[in-house]
C-alpha cells in the first residue's frame, strides 16, 4: 500500500464513516447508525495498524497533498509518536464507539451523535497526522467543535452548564492558538513544522521566538488542561453520557499534549532552558493541584476527571525533561493513560447503572455483588496509580529514573508523591463504591441485560486486558516509545521526509 | 480491635443458606506450599556449600530490567519460611474460614499474596524486587480489609496501604538512584564500594530505609500493625509472623553488603530498631485483646531484628537470622492459636477466658510450646535465640549497652506476654463468659500449630539441624562474605547468660505484678500527647482539608474567574517574555497610514468602544457590525477581495442571527455593572491581553518577510492548477484539506446548533405581514440564488468560489425565512439543510479523495478539458475534482447556515 | 499603517477579553465576536500589507503582474472567519438554550454543572 493510502484511510475513514452514519441513522433507523459507527472505528484500527507497522518497518512516512510539494502544500506525516497516537486513538475510539452503543440515547441518536462522535475521532487523528501547524489549528477546531457537540446535545439543565463553561474557555485558547500560527507565519513565512524546524534557526530574534513559544504553551496548555489553565476540565466533563466522558477523558487533553511535545521538540528548541523549564514547573504544579482536586471529590468522574490533569502533568513533565529517557516515559505515558482513563470511565458508568449513582455517599456493595467489576476496576485503577505490573508503573518508573538521572529531585519527589495521592484517591472509590455496602442494602445493586453486558463491558475487559499486557510485556512499548523519543530529539528524518522534494 | 470484627469474618457472616466449604479445600490450597517448601528445602545442601541458584528473563532490557531470581541463603531461609508457614496456615485457614460465603476469594488473596512474598524474596533484579514489594501491599490490603463491611477494617486496610505505598515509593527511588549509582539493577551485582564511595549514599540510605521501616512497622510507623488485625486470624498468622512485615527486615538484610556500616545506617537501625522493640513490647503488656497483644510483639519482635541488623558483626546477623526463625515459629502458632481461642471460646479477651485446658489439651499444648519459645526457656529454640540477641547487641558498634538493655527490658516483657497468652485462658477456673462446650477444634487448625511449635522445641534441642545448613548461609549472604556459625544451648557462663538470668526475674516479676504494671502503662498511655494513630488520622484529616481548601480556591465554579486566570497567566507570561528578553521593537519603515484607511481604524476603534459601553443590545449589534465593515473595509484596501466579501456576508448573517435570537435574551440592562475591583482586575488582563497582540505583532513586523511560499503559489496557480484566482486556488487545491477540515466544523456546528434549538413543538411560524417585504424578500432571494451560482463558477478564476457562493445563497434563504417563515423556504430548499451540509460534506470527501483512487494522491485535481484544441493550444473548459470540491463547500455552507437559521425561526 | 493595524488588533482583543469577562453572556458573545475580528487582523498583518493589487493572474498571464497582496494569510483568514462564524453560531445556539433551560443568561447566576459558591 502505498504511503499517501496509509497515511490518508485513518483521516478519511471516520470522515466517510460521519457522512454514512447520518444518513443510515437517518433513513435506514439507529441500529444502522450503530453499526456504521462500530464499523467505522474497527476500519480505522486496522488502517492505524498498518500504518504503524509500515512507519516501524520503513521509518517516517510523508505524503503531500495534492502533489503540492511541502513546504507548499500541506503534508501529512507519521512518524512513530503520530502513528502510535492514531492507533491508540482508534482503539480507545472502537471500545468507545461498542460501549455508546447501549450508552447513548436514542434522541440523541437521532440528533446524529453517531456522525459527530466519528467526526471527533477525525479530528483527532487529523491533528496526530498533519505536519502543518494552520491545518492542525483546523484539525484542533474540528474536534473543538465536535466535543461541544457531544458535550451539549440532548442535553439536561448540568449538560448545558458544563457546555457554557467548557465552550468559552476552549474558544478562548483556539484563538490564541490561531494568532500564534498567524505570528509565527509572519516571522519565518512558513507554516509546515518540518519546515519550521529550520526557519526558526535563521531567526534572530530570540525574545520574539521565547514568546510566541509561550503563546503556544498557553494554547495548548488550556487543551492539554495543565496548571492554571485546567478549569473547563473538571467543570464539564462529569456532565455529559458517559461514552463522551470517556473518550474526551481518553483523547482531548492528549491531543494537547501531542502538540506539546510536538512543537517543543521540532520547532521551539531556541531556548529549552526558559521553555523547557517553564513546563517543568507547569508539570509539578499540575501533577499536584490535580491530585489534589481529586482528593476533594465525591463523585466518581469528577475524581476521574481530576486525575486527568494530574496524569496530564507527568506526561508534560516527560517532555519537559527533554532526555531520550524522559521523553520515551512521556510517549509511554500517553498511551498507557489513553487506554486506563477511557476504562476508568467506562466503568464508572457501568458502576453508576448497577448502583444508580455517581456519588459515592450514594453507592456501595459492588464487591459482593458484582466481584467480576470490582476486578475491571482494579487494572485500571492500580494502573493509574502506578502499581506494578501494570502499564502505568512503567509509565510512572520511567519518568521518575529521568528525573532522577538528571538530579532533578524536586520533580522526582513531586512524581512519587502524586502517586501515592493517587493511589488514596482510587482507594477512596475502591472503599466506597466496592466494599461499602450499599446505603439502601445490597439488593440496591441491580444487573445488567444481556446485551447491555455485551456492549458495556466487553469494552472493558478488551482495555482491560491491553493495560495488563503492557504491563506485563512492556519491552515492545518500550521499544517502540524508545525509538519514538530518539526521532523527536533528533528529527533529522521527519524533516528530511516532509522536505523531501525541496532542493 | 474489636472482637466483632473478626466475628464477622469468621462466624457471623454466615449467609442464610449456611454455607460450608469442602473440608479438603484448606488441605488442596497447603498443598503447593508444601510442595514448594520441600523443593526448596533441596536446594539446602547446595546453598550450604556456598552455591547461588539463579534464573533470569530479560523483561525490560531497555531499561536494564530483568525477570531474575537467584536463591542464596537469605532468600533460602524467607522462602522457606514463606512457603512452610504458608502451608501450615493454608491449611489452618480451611477451616476457620469454612463457613465463609468468601472463601473462595480468601484462597486466592492468600495464594497471590504468598507468591508475591516468595518473588520478593528471591528476586535479584531491584525493580522485580519492587514490583513484588508492591503486590504484597496491594495483596494485603485485599487481606486486611476482607471483613469490608465494617468501617473500621476499611479504614485500617487504607492505613496499612498508604503508610507501606508511602514507603515503597521511596523505597523505589532509593533502588533506582542505587542501579544509577552501580550501573547495574541486579542486586547481586552492586560493586560495595562504588555505592560506598557514592555521593548519594546518604540520601539512598534514607529512601530505602523509609521502605523498609513503614513495611517492617518501625517506630514511628509502627502503628499499622497492630490495626491491621482487623483482618481475619489466619491472615495475621501469616503477614506478621514470617511474611509481609518481614519484607522491611528482609530489604535490610539484602542490602547491609552495600549500604550497610554508614553512620546513617548504622544509628537510623539502632535507634529505630531500639524504640520499636520497646515500646512494641511495653505496649503488648498492657493489651486485653489476645490478638492485639501478639500484634504488638510482633512489633518488638521487627525492632529487635532490624536493631540487630544494624551490627557488622557475624554475631549480630547470626543473632537476627536465629531470631527470625525463632520468631517465625512461635508467632504463627501463637496467632493460629488465638484464633482457635476465638473460634471455639467465642472470645480472645484474656479476661474472659481461663480454664480451658481440660476442653482444649491440644490447642493448650501448642501455645505452651510456642510460648516457651517465646519467653526464651530452654532448651527451646527461643532460648539459643535469646542468647544470642544479647552477644549480638553486645556486639553493636552504636550504644551497645543501650541496646542490650532495652533488649532485656523487651524480652522480659515477652516473658510476660508468654504467660499471659499460654497459662491466663488454659489455667485459672472457668470463665462463664466463654462458648458452651468448647473443645479442640479439627485437625485442619491443630495441625500447624503444633508442627510449627515443635520444630521450636526440635531446633532448640538439636540446633544442628539448621545453624550449619539455614542460619550460616544466610549470615553468610548478608555479610558478603564466609561466616562461621554455630548455634548451641550452652555456651558457658557470659555476659548474655547473665543478662538472660536477668530478664527472666524481671520478666516473671511483671507477670506477677501485671495488674499494677498495667495501670501504670495506662496512666502513661493517657498523658502522651499523641499516638502514631491519632497522628494518622490527623495528617489525613489535614490532607483532606488542604485538598478541599485549594479546590475551593482554584475550581471555585465561577466561570468568569476561570476565564479571568486562563487569559491573565497566559498574557503575562507572554508580556513577560517578551519584555525581559528585550523583544518590544517598532518596525521601521512601514508605510504612512492614508487616510482612508485612518477612517477605517477609528470607525472600526469606534465601534468597539460602542460595544464595550453601550447598555443597548441594539447599538451592540451595531458596533459589532461597525467594526465587521469596516475591519471589511481594511482588508479591501489591501488587496483581499475575497476576504472583505466574506466578512461582508458573514458579517450580515451573525448580524441577523443576533438579531433573531437576542430579542429572546434578557437586556444586557438586566445585570448590574461589574465593581470597581472586579473593574479592576478585568481591565487589567484586558490591557495585557491587547498589549501582548499588539507588541508582538510589531515585533514580528520589523523582521524580515520570507514571502518563497507565497511566491510558489504565484508561480504555479495558473499553471498548474489551472486557476487565476490565487487565493481560491489556495482554498480548494494547494492547501484543500484545511478548506475540507473547515466545512466539516461548519457542517458539525450545523448538526449542533439545530440539536440545540430544536423543540418538539414546532409552532407555525407566522410569516412577516407586510406584503412588500414579501415580495421583496421573495425576489430578492432568487436575485442572490442566481448570484451565488454565478460566483460558485467563477470562483477558480476571479474572487468568489464556495464560501462566498455558500454564504449569499444562505443569506438568500434567510431572508426568505424572515419574510415568509420557514415553511416556504423549507419548500424552496427541497431537503432539509442538515442532509445538504453532510451531503456536501461527503461530495467534497469524494471530491478529495477522487485523486487518490485514481492512483494519484488525496485531494490531487483530476482534470478534464472541454473542447480542448491542441491545435489551437486552446485549453477548453476545465472541469474538475477541484470544481467538485468546491461545489461541496458551497453545498456545506449553506446547509449548515440554514440549519442554524431555521432552527433558530422555528424555536418559539 | 503597521501600527495601526497592530493598535486595532490589540483594542480589539482587549475589548473581546473584557466582554468575555462580563456577567452576561450575551455580551461574552460579543466578546466572542470581536475576538475573532483580532485574529484576522493580526494574521492579515502578520503576512505584511500592500496596498491595493489583489492575487490575481490576469487573462493571458501566466502569474500576477507586479507587487500584489500575499495571497496566503488571506486563504487562512478565509478559512478562520468561516470555522468562527460556524463556532460563534453554535455559541449563540448554546446561549439561547442554556438561557431557555436555565433561566438566565449571567454567568455568576449558573449552578448546575459545579454548584453555586
Amino acid at each position: 500500500m502505498s504511503a499517501a493510502v496509509l497515511l490518508t484511510l485513518p483521516l478519511a475513514l471516520p470522515f466517510l464513516g460521519a457522512v454514512v452514519a447520518f444518513f443510515a441513522g437517518r433513513f435506514a433507523g439507529p441500529g444502522a447508525g450503530r453499526w456504521a459507527s462500530v464499523l467505522t472505528c474497527a476500519a480505522m484500527v486496522v488502517a492505524s495498524g498498518l500504518l504503524m507497522a509500515a512507519v516501524w518497518r520503513d521509518g517516517v512516512l510523508a505524503v503531500q497533498m495534492g502533489g503540492w510539494i511541502a513546504p507548499f502544500g500541506i503534508t501529512l506525516v507519521a512518524d512513530v509518536l503520530a502513528a502510535v497516537m492514531v492507533v491508540i486513538t482508534a482503539v480507545s475510539g472502537l471500545a468507545v464507539a461498542v460501549y455508546a452503543c447501549a450508552d447513548i440515547d436514542r434522541a440523541r441518536e437521532r440528533l446524529g451523535w453517531h456522525a459527530l462522535y466519528l467526526v471527533l475521532l477525525a479530528g483527532v487523528t487529523g491533528a496526530f497526522l498533519t505536519g502543518d501547524l494552520f491545518n492542525l489549528y483546523v484539525w484542533f477546531e474540528v474536534m473543538l467543535i465536535a466535543s461541544f457537540c457531544l458535550l451539549v446535545i440532548g442535553g439536561d439543565r448540568e449538560q448545558l452548564d458544563g457546555g457554557l463553561r467548557y465552550v468559552f474557555l476552549n474558544l478562548v485558547a483556539t484563538v490564541m492558538f490561531l494568532v500564534a500560527v498567524g505570528l509565527l507565519y509572519g516571522l519565518t513565512g512558513t507554516l509546515n513544522m518540518a519546515d519550521l524546524h529550520g526557519a526558526l534557526k535563521t531567526v534572530e530574534a530570540p525574545a520574539l521566538v521565547t514568546t510566541i513559544a509561550i503563546l503556544f504553551v498557553g494554547a495548548f496548555g488550556i487543551k492539554a488542561a495543565v496548571f492554571p489553565l485546567f478549569f473547563w476540565l473538571p467543570a464539564s466533563y462529569h456532565t455529559p453520557p458517559v461514552a463522551v466522558s470517556a473518550i474526551f477523558a481518553a483523547l482531548l487533553t492528549k491531543v494537547g499534549v501531542y502538540a506539546l511535545i510536538r512543537l517543543f521538540t521540532l520547532v521551539f528548541t531556541q531556548d529549552v532552558d526558559y521553555t523547557h523549564g517553564l513546563l517543568l514547573v507547569i508539570a509539578g504544579l499540575t501533577m499536584v493541584t490535580g491530585v489534589l482536586g481529586a482528593a476533594a471529590q465525591t463523585q466518581m468522574r469528577k475524581i476521574l476527571s481530576f486525575h486527568i490533569i494530574s496524569q496530564i502533568g507527568y506526561m508534560v513533565m516527560g517532555l519537559a525533561l527533554f532526555t531520550p529517557l524522559a521523553l520515551l516515559g512521556a510517549v509511554f505515558y500517553l498511551v498507557h493513560h489513553i487506554i486506563v482513563k477511557a476504562n476508568l470511565f467506562l466503568v464508572s458508568g457501568v458502576a453508576k447503572r448497577l448502583t444508580g449513582s455517581f456519588e459515592l455517599e450514594r453507592i456501595g456493595g459492588l464487591y459482593r455483588a458484582k466481584p467480576w467489576l470490582a476486578v475491571l476496576f482494579l487494572v485500571p485503577a492500580l494502573s493509574l496509580a502506578g502499581i506494578p505490573p501494570l502499564s502505568g508503573f512503567w509509565a510512572k518508573l520511567v519518568l521518575v529514573q529521568a528525573s532522577l538521572e538528571v538530579e532533578s529531585w524536586a520533580i522526582a519527589a513531586t512524581a512519587l508523591v502524586v502517586g501515592l495521592l493517587t493511589i488514596f484517591s482510587m482507594s477512596k472509590i475502591w472503599l466506597e463504591a466496592f466494599w461499602k455496602p450499599h446505603p439502601d442494602g445490597d439488593a440496591a445493586v441491580v444487573s445488567l441485560t444481556r446485551s447491555e453486558t455485551v456492549l458495556l463491558v466487553a469494552p472493558v475487559v478488551v482495555l482491560a486486558a491491553i493495560t495488563v499486557v503492557i504491563g506485563l510485556v512492556p519491552q515492545p512499548f518500550l521499544d517502540l516509545a524508545a525509538r519514538s523519543a530518539a526521532e523527536l530529539l533528533s528529527p533529522e528524518a521527519y524533516v528530511r521526509t516532509v522536505l523531501g522534494g525541496v532542493p | 480491635m474489636a472482637d466483632g470484627t473478626v466475628q464477622a469474618a469468621g462466624q457471623v457472616a454466615v449467609t442464610p443458606g449456611g454455607y460450608k466449604a469442602p473440608a479438603w479445600l484448606g488441605a488442596l490450597f497447603a498443598l503447593p506450599p508444601a510442595l514448594a517448601a520441600l523443593a526448596f528445602s533441596l536446594l539446602l545442601p547446595g546453598v550450604a556449600a556456598g552455591e547461588a541458584f539463579e534464573w533470569s528473563l530479560a523483561w525490560a532490557p531497555q531499561l536494564g530490567i530483568s525477570f531474575a531470581f537467584r536463591i542464596d541463603g537469605l532468600a533460602l531461609l524467607f522462602a522457606l519460611l514463606v512457603t512452610g508457614i504458608g502451608a501450615a496456615v493454608m491449611l489452618y485457614s480451611g477451616v476457620y474460614l469454612a463457613d465463609h460465603p468468601r472463601i473462595g476469594r480468601f484462597f486466592l488473596y492468600l495464594t497471590l499474596f504468598m507468591v508475591s512474598m516468595l518473588g520478593l524474596v528471591t528476586a535479584d533484579d531491584a525493580i522485580a524486587l519492587f514490583v513484588f514489594w508492591e503486590l504484597t501491599t496491594v495483596t494485603s490490603f485485599l487481606l486486611i480489609g476482607f471483613t469490608h463491611d465494617d468501617p473500621k477494617s476499611r479504614r485500617n486496610a487504607l492505613q496499612a496501604l498508604l503508610l507501606t505505598g508511602a514507603g515503597g515509593l521511596a523505597l523505589l527511588a532509593g533502588l533506582l538512584l542505587l542501579g544509577q549509582e552501580t550501573g547495574t539493577l541486579r542486586l547481586s551485582q552492586m560493586d560495595p564500594a562504588v555505592v560506598q564511595a557514592s555521593a548519594l549514599l546518604p540520601g539512598i540510605t534514607v529512601l530505602v530505609l523509609i521502605g523498609c521501616f513503614t513495611k517492617s512497622a518501625q517506630f514511628p510507623f509502627h502503628f499499622w500493625l497492630p490495626n491491621a488485625m482487623s483482618a481475619p486470624t489466619p491472615v495475621s498468622a501469616y503477614l506478621h509472623s514470617a511474611t509481609m512485615v518481614k519484607a522491611g527486615i528482609y530489604l535490610l538484610a539484602r542490602l547491609s553488603p552495600s549500604l550497610g556500616g554508614s553512620e546513617i545506617w548504622v544509628w537510623s537501625l539502632t535507634l529505630a530498631g531500639a524504640v520499636t522493640a520497646v515500646v512494641g513490647a511495653l505496649w503488648a503488656v498492657r493489651q486485653t485483646d489476645l490478638k492485639q497483644m501478639l500484634a504488638w510483639t510482633t512489633v518488638m519482635a521487627l525492632g529487635t531484628l532490624t536493631l540487630l541488623l544494624a551490627g557488622s558483626e557475624p554475631i549480630s546477623i547470626a543473632a537476627a537470622m536465629t531470631f527470625l526463625v525463632v520468631h517465625a515459629l512461635y508467632k504463627a502458632t501463637l496467632f493460629m492459636v488465638v484464633g482457635i481461642l476465638d473460634h471455639e471460646a467465642g472470645t480472645r479477651d484474656k479476661r474472659l477466658l481461663g480454664g480451658l485446658l481440660r476442653a482444649m489439651p491440644l490447642t493448650a499444648a501448642a501455645a505452651a510450646l510456642a510460648a516457651m519459645s517465646m519467653g526464651g526457656f530452654p532448651p527451646f529454640l527461643g532460648f539459643i535465640g535469646k542468647e544470642l540477641k544479647y552477644e549480638g547487641a553486645l556486639a553493636l558498634t552504636a550504644m551497645p549497652g543501650v541496646a542490650a538493655a532495652g533488649l532485656v527490658l523487651a524480652s522480659a516483657c515477652m516473658v510476660a506476654v508468654a504467660g499471659m497468652v499460654a497459662i491466663g485462658p488454659f489455667l485459672g477456673r472457668e470463665r462463664r463468659a466463654v462458648a458452651a462446650h468448647p473443645h479442640d477444634p479439627p485437625a485442619g487448625m491443630l495441625v500447624g500449630p503444633l508442627l510449627l511449635a515443635g520444630l521450636g522445641l526440635a531446633f532448640g534441642l538439636a540446633p544442628g539441624l539448621i545453624s550449619g545448613t539455614l542460619v550460616q548461609p544466610a549470615v553468610t549472604a548478608v555479610l558478603g562474605g564466609p561466616a562461621e556459625v554455630k548455634l548451641k544451648l550452652w555456651h558457658g557462663i557470659n555476659v548474655p547468660l547473665m543478662l538472660g538470668l536477668a530478664t527472666f526475674t524481671l520478666g516473671i516479676a511483671l507477670y506477677v505484678l501485671r495488674r499494677p504494671v498495667i495501670a501504670a502503662l495506662d496512666a502513661v498511655t493517657a498523658r502522651l500527647p499523641t499516638t502514631g494513630d491519632a497522628a494518622y488520622d490527623g495528617a489525613l484529616a489535614g490532607f483532606k482539608r488542604l485538598a478541599a481548601w485549594q479546590t475551593d480556591l482554584l475550581q471555585s465554579g465561577r466561570p468568569r474567574v476561570y476565564m479571568a486566570t486562563t487569559v491573565g497567566t497566559v498574557a503575562a507570561l507572554a508580556l513577560a517574555t517578551l519584555v525581559a528578553g528585550g523583544g518590544v521593537v517598532m518596525p521601521a519603515g512601514s508605510p504612512a497610514p492614508d487616510v482612508l484607511g485612518l477612517a477605517a481604524v477609528a470607525v472600526a476603534a469606534a465601534g468597539t468602544l460602542l460595544v464595550v459601553m453601550t447598555r443597548s443590545r441594539l447599538a451592540a449589534i451595531g458596533g459589532l457590525g461597525m467594526v465587521g465593515t469596516a475591519v471589511a473595509l481594511l482588508f479591501l484596501m489591501h488587496g483581499a477581495v475575497d476576504v472583505a466579501t466574506t466578512q461582508f456576508l458573514v458579517e450580515t448573517l451573525v448580524v441577523l442571527l443576533l438579531a433573531v435570537a437576542l430579542l429572546r435574551l434578557p437586556e444586557l440592562t438586566s445585570l448590574p455593572a461589574r465593581p470597581l475591583p472586579t473593574r479592576l482586575r478585568d481591565g487589567l488582563i484586558a490591557g495585557a491581553a491587547g498589549l501582548t497582540v499588539t507588541l508582538v505583532l510589531l515585533a514580528v513586523l520589523a523582521e524580515p518577510f520570507d514571502r518563497r511560499v507565497t511566491a510558489f503559489f504565484e508561480a504555479a496557480s495558473w499553471p498548474e492548477a489551472y486557476g487565476r484566482n490565487i487565493v481560491n486556488v489556495i482554498l480548494v487545491d494547494f492547501r484543500a484539506l484545511d478548506t475540507f477540515g473547515e466545512i466539516a466544523v461548519v457542517a458539525v456546528a450545523g448538526l449542533g446548533a439545530y440539536a440545540l434549538l430544536r423543540n418538539d413543538r414546532i409552532l407555525p411560524k407566522l410569516p412577516a405581514d407586510s406584503l412588500i417585504l414579501r415580495t421583496a424578500t421573495r425576489g430578492l432571494a432568487a436575485l442572490l440564488l442566481v448570484f451565488a451560482l454565478f460566483m460558485l463558477l467563477r470562483g477558480h478564476n476571479a474572487p468568489g468560489g464556495g464560501f462566498i457562493a455558500g454564504l449569499i445563497a444562505a443569506t438568500g434563504f434567510a431572508l426568505l425565512t424572515i419574510g415568509h417563515g420557514v415553511g416556504l423556504a423549507r419548500r424552496a430548499m427541497g431537503a432539509a439543510p442538515r442532509l445538504i451540509a453532510l451531503g456536501g460534506l461527503g461530495l467534497a470527501l469524494a471530491a478529495g479523495m477522487a485523486g487518490m483512487v485514481a492512483g494519484g494522491l488525496p485531494f490531487e485535481g483530476l482534470w478534464l478539458f472541454v473542447g480542448a484544441d491542441p491545435a489551437t493550444g486552446d485549453k477548453g473548459l476545465p472541469l474538475s475534482t477541484v470544481l467538485v470540491f468546491d461545489i461541496g463547500v458551497f453545498l456545506v455552507v449553506v446547509g449548515a447556515v440554514l440549519a442554524i437559521v431555521f432552527a433558530l425561526e422555528e424555536e418559539a | 499603517m503597521d501600527v495601526l493595524f497592530a493598535l486595532l488588533a490589540g483594542l480589539l482583543t482587549a475589548a473581546a477579553v473584557w466582554l468575555l469577562l462580563d456577567r452576561s453572556l450575551v455580551r461574552v458573545l460579543f466578546g466572542l465576536a470581536l475576538l475573532g475580528n483580532a485574529a484576522n487582523l493580526a494574521i492579515f498583518a502578520a503576512g505584511r500589507l500592500t496596498a491595493g493589487k489583489p492575487p490575481l493572474v490576469p487573462e493571458g498571464m501566466t502569474a500576477p503582474v507586479g507587487e500584489v497582496a500575499n495571497a496566503l494569510p488571506q486563504a487562512l483568514i478565509l478559512t478562520a472567519i468561516v470555522i468562527s462564524f460556524g463556532l460563534f453560531a453554535f455559541a449563540l445556539a448554546l446561549v439561547h438554550r442554556a438561557h431557555k433551560d436555565l433561566g438566565t443568561a449571567d454567568v455568576d447566576a449558573l449552578a448546575e454543572a459545579e454548584g453555586k459558591r
